[in-house]
């Protein structure tokens, strides 16, 4: 038998059957069971791939056990949560195109996205149908707006508010005659550059001189001309945003190889405990601003006793609870907060109710997530902690009080 | 079994659909197309916009790739400045009807000038230059607030027809999908002229076209203008679609996206064009859906299928290129040669 008797090869057709079988696995009604009476969706596009992977797995795996959890206490006034979570790999068209799936299939009264473009691509849609409170990690300054984005929250500071936080720490320990000398560094992001006005602002406003601004690519290698700045700058303080991990690490290495005393601080996404072990001998000293608390913090804070314990049952492989995962269960938390309140008042779950909920959410005990009655009044909680890592015991532990912003 | 076509006038043999067969097809489709929204659900109606939108997209880029032999790796910032003018130009009230073509014009006023190193370089030496476009024009993107935004991005205000807003993706599919249809005519006539046959020759050999009396210079910046002006309207069509969008969209993914599309679907072909696009865009889709039907009876699988899904379309891509190197276009050739000379075989 020649080869021609057989043009299409067996292998091929074997790789196309299977595709078409994973096709018509994919067209089974997928939601046929969801939308059953007294059921609530929380829906969900966290970026579990991509980029930000690092922290949407803690993100969805943090908001879908928040559900079970409080599925486990009878969930919301009597109704059970529902959580569907799927990938965003942080890109905006599939975030979006997640965002519709869901909300078409089983429109959740609430909605947690993926990231700043997210927000703002959907907010007009969100606007539009007025039925879903939204939220996401970004905590873009742009995005605490009620009046513009009126459906959106964030489960922290903006980036600006932790701007200040730290520069109200920097005030309030500084000693002597002459005010602290502060650096910004960030990255050339949207992520990195939300702060800078504000930060700006605020130093203006405690008259605490920025005596240098650098911009660098979010993953600069090479940082010896930056440091070379700063050197020559002498700041007390530098704050660090729009970065993970790199290049913090090179940029506190050489700066200390340098002779510089100064100290480093970062913003949420560069103050996870494992991100700051990943620094190695370059996280000593570490400081930065974390709207909540650690997972291994649980003195007087049940809620991160309850969160450290659900988590160590549903997921024995998880030696560490990350910041990432109290995120979500904290946006879990006020999603169900905000349901509970308009539920209970009898008020049917619209964009509209939920927005009026959300506002009078004042004084709330988050049961020590937050360390400080939270307000979401203007659509973010707007207090943090200042907190210094220590490479020995590799914990980081607090260096303030609770501050507030106004 | 059909065995050929029998073209008894010139006029026969250019026309674009020359049996009755493939226009009685084309009238199913077109029936097909105007009908989908109304039995579609809101989610595949966005699919089917995206979709329209990267087949415009991948068709500008297969004009200057496929077709002319002009590798670009730019293609996403072309689709930018498509984006950011037709923004800038509807915020002053202009209707989407002339945002488009603006959108479209602008964008190819920038392929021509990224075109004028294609008569001394090309290759892989073009793509670098196309890049290095790639860069600049993000660049550009989050600097130049004033028009763009900077890093905040801009707001698109809605599509309106007479007060009539296009402000659902309903809506919106009635105005990208008959541009999708025209855009894509247009380029299946464009190669029936002396302008496109110019283009094959020079992909085939720019010396042999130019000893041929082809102007490289004026044909290759054509081809320039015309695959950047369909990443502009692409752009433009986008920007109205999401009605906000920052410069972190346009980046070197996205132009590699639309590369890999037309790789994927055939080079040099319209009906490739469509077929990447089609698999580019919908076969993530298929597999994020079986994520999630697995999902429903094991909820925990979402977080360890999810980086798996993205292994297999990247061997389903792998895949192709292996085993059909001519993409999904030689599939669907043989499918269809089966069908005509059934019950022999192909």
């Amino acid at each position: 038998m020649s080869q021609y008797d057989h043009p299409t090869d067996p292998f091929r057709r074997r790789v196309v059957g299977a595709s078409l079988g994973a096709a018509g696995l994919a067209a089974l009604p997928l939601h046929s069971a969801i939308a059953q009476s007294g059921e609530i969706v929380v829906g969900a596009a966290p970026p579990i791939t991509g980029v930000f992977a690092f922290a949407g797995v803690g993100l969805h795996q943090g908001l879908g056990d928040y559900c079970e959890w409080r599925n486990t206490k009878g969930g919301v006034a009597g109704r059970k949560l529902r959580y569907i979570g799927e990938d965003s790999g942080y890109k905006m068209d599939q975030a979006m195109s997640v965002f519709k799936k869901i909300m078409g299939a089983n429109k959740p009264p609430v909605f947690y996205g993926d990231s700043t473009a997210w927000a703002k691509a959907a907010a007009k849609e969100v606007s539009q149908l007025g039925t879903t409170l939204t939220s996401s990690p970004s905590f873009s300054s742009d995005l605490a707006d009620p009046k513009n984005v009126p459906y959106y929250f964030m489960a922290g500071p903006t980036y600006t508010a932790m701007g200040e936080i730290l520069l109200e720490y920097i005030n309030r320990t500084s000693r002597g005659a002459s005010r602290p000398a502060v650096a910004i560094v960030y990255s050339d992001t949207e992520f990195g550059r939300d702060p800078i006005p504000g930060i700006k602002a605020k130093a203006g406003a405690l008259q605490i001189p920025i005596v240098q601004e650098i911009v660098t690519k979010p993953g600069a290698v090479d940082v010896s001309a930056e440091v070379a700045k700063l050197r020559r700058a002498k700041p007390d303080y530098v704050i660090f945003h729009g970065y993970v991990l790199a290049p913090i690490p090179e940029f506190i290495k050489q700066m200390r190889e340098s002779g510089m005393t100064t100290t480093p601080m970062g913003t949420i996404w560069s103050m996870d405990k494992t991100t700051v072990d990943a620094m190695g001998a370059a996280g000593q000293g570490w400081m930065g601003v974390m709207p909540y608390r650690y997972s291994y913090d649980t003195k007087d804070a049940p809620t991160m006793q309850i969160i450290k314990d659900f988590a160590a049952k549903a997921r024995p492989n998880m030696s560490y609870v990350p910041l990432f995962y109290t995120h979500g269960w904290l946006v879990g938390m006020i999603f169900s907060e905000v349901m509970e309140r308009c539920l209970k008042a009898g008020k049917p779950l619209t964009g509209a109710n939920m927005k009026a909920a959300l506002e009078s959410i004042d004084n709330w005990d988050t049961g020590g997530v937050t360390g400080l009655l939270a307000s979401l009044k203007g659509h973010q909680i707007a207090s943090g902690r200042i907190y210094t890592y220590d490479a020995n015991t590799k914990l980081l532990e607090p260096a303030s009080g609770w501050i507030k912003t106004a | 079994m059909r065995i050929g076509d029998f073209r008894a006038s010139y006029a026969h043999d250019e026309s674009l659909w020359p049996t009755r067969v493939q226009r009685a097809w084309l009238g199913v489709l077109a029936l097909a197309l105007i009908a989908f929204p109304f039995g579609a659900n809101g989610y595949q109606v966005s699919l089917a916009c995206m979709l329209g939108i990267h087949v415009i997209a991948a068709a500008g880029l297969n004009i200057m790739t496929g077709y002319t032999g002009l590798i670009s790796l730019g293609h996403a910032a072309f689709m930018g400045v498509g984006c950011y003018t037709a923004a800038w130009f509807a915020q002053r009230g202009v209707p989407f009807f002339a945002t488009l073509p603006l959108a479209g014009a602008t964008a190819a006023l920038l392929g021509m000038v990224v075109g004028l190193p294609s008569l001394r370089i090309k290759g892989l030496y073009l793509a670098v230059a196309t890049l290095a476009t790639q860069f600049l024009v993000v660049y550009v993107f989050r600097e130049w607030d004033s028009v763009t935004g900077g890093v905040r991005g801009v707001n698109v205000p809605n599509a309106s027809l007479g007060g009539f807003e296009l402000l659902n993706d309903q809506r919106m599919y009635f105005l990208i999908a008959p541009v999708a249809v025209a855009l894509l005519v247009a380029a299946r006539n464009l190669f029936r002229t002396r302008v496109g046959r110019a283009f094959i020759a020079i992909r085939d050999k720019d010396i042999s076209a130019e000893v041929l009396g082809i102007h490289l210079l004026r044909y290759k910046l054509a081809a320039f203008a015309i695959g950047s002006f369909y990443a502009g309207v692409a752009g433009a069509l986008l920007g109205y679609f999401y009605r906000a969008m920052t410069p972190e969209y346009f980046t070197l993914q996205l132009s590699i996206f639309y590369l890999a599309a037309i790789i994927v679907g055939g080079l040099g072909s319209m009906l490739g064009t469509i077929l990447g696009a089609v698999f580019m865009t919908l076969v993530p889709e298929l597999l994020r859906g079986v994520v999630a039907g697995i999902a429903q009876w094991a909820p925990r699988a979402t977080e360890i299928l999810s980086p798996v899904q993205q292994v297999v379309f990247g061997l389903l891509i792998v895949g192709f290129l292996v085993f059909e190197p001519h993409g999904l276009l030689e599939i669907w050739r043989r499918v269809r040669r089966t069908f005509h000379l059934w019950p022999f075989r192909a």
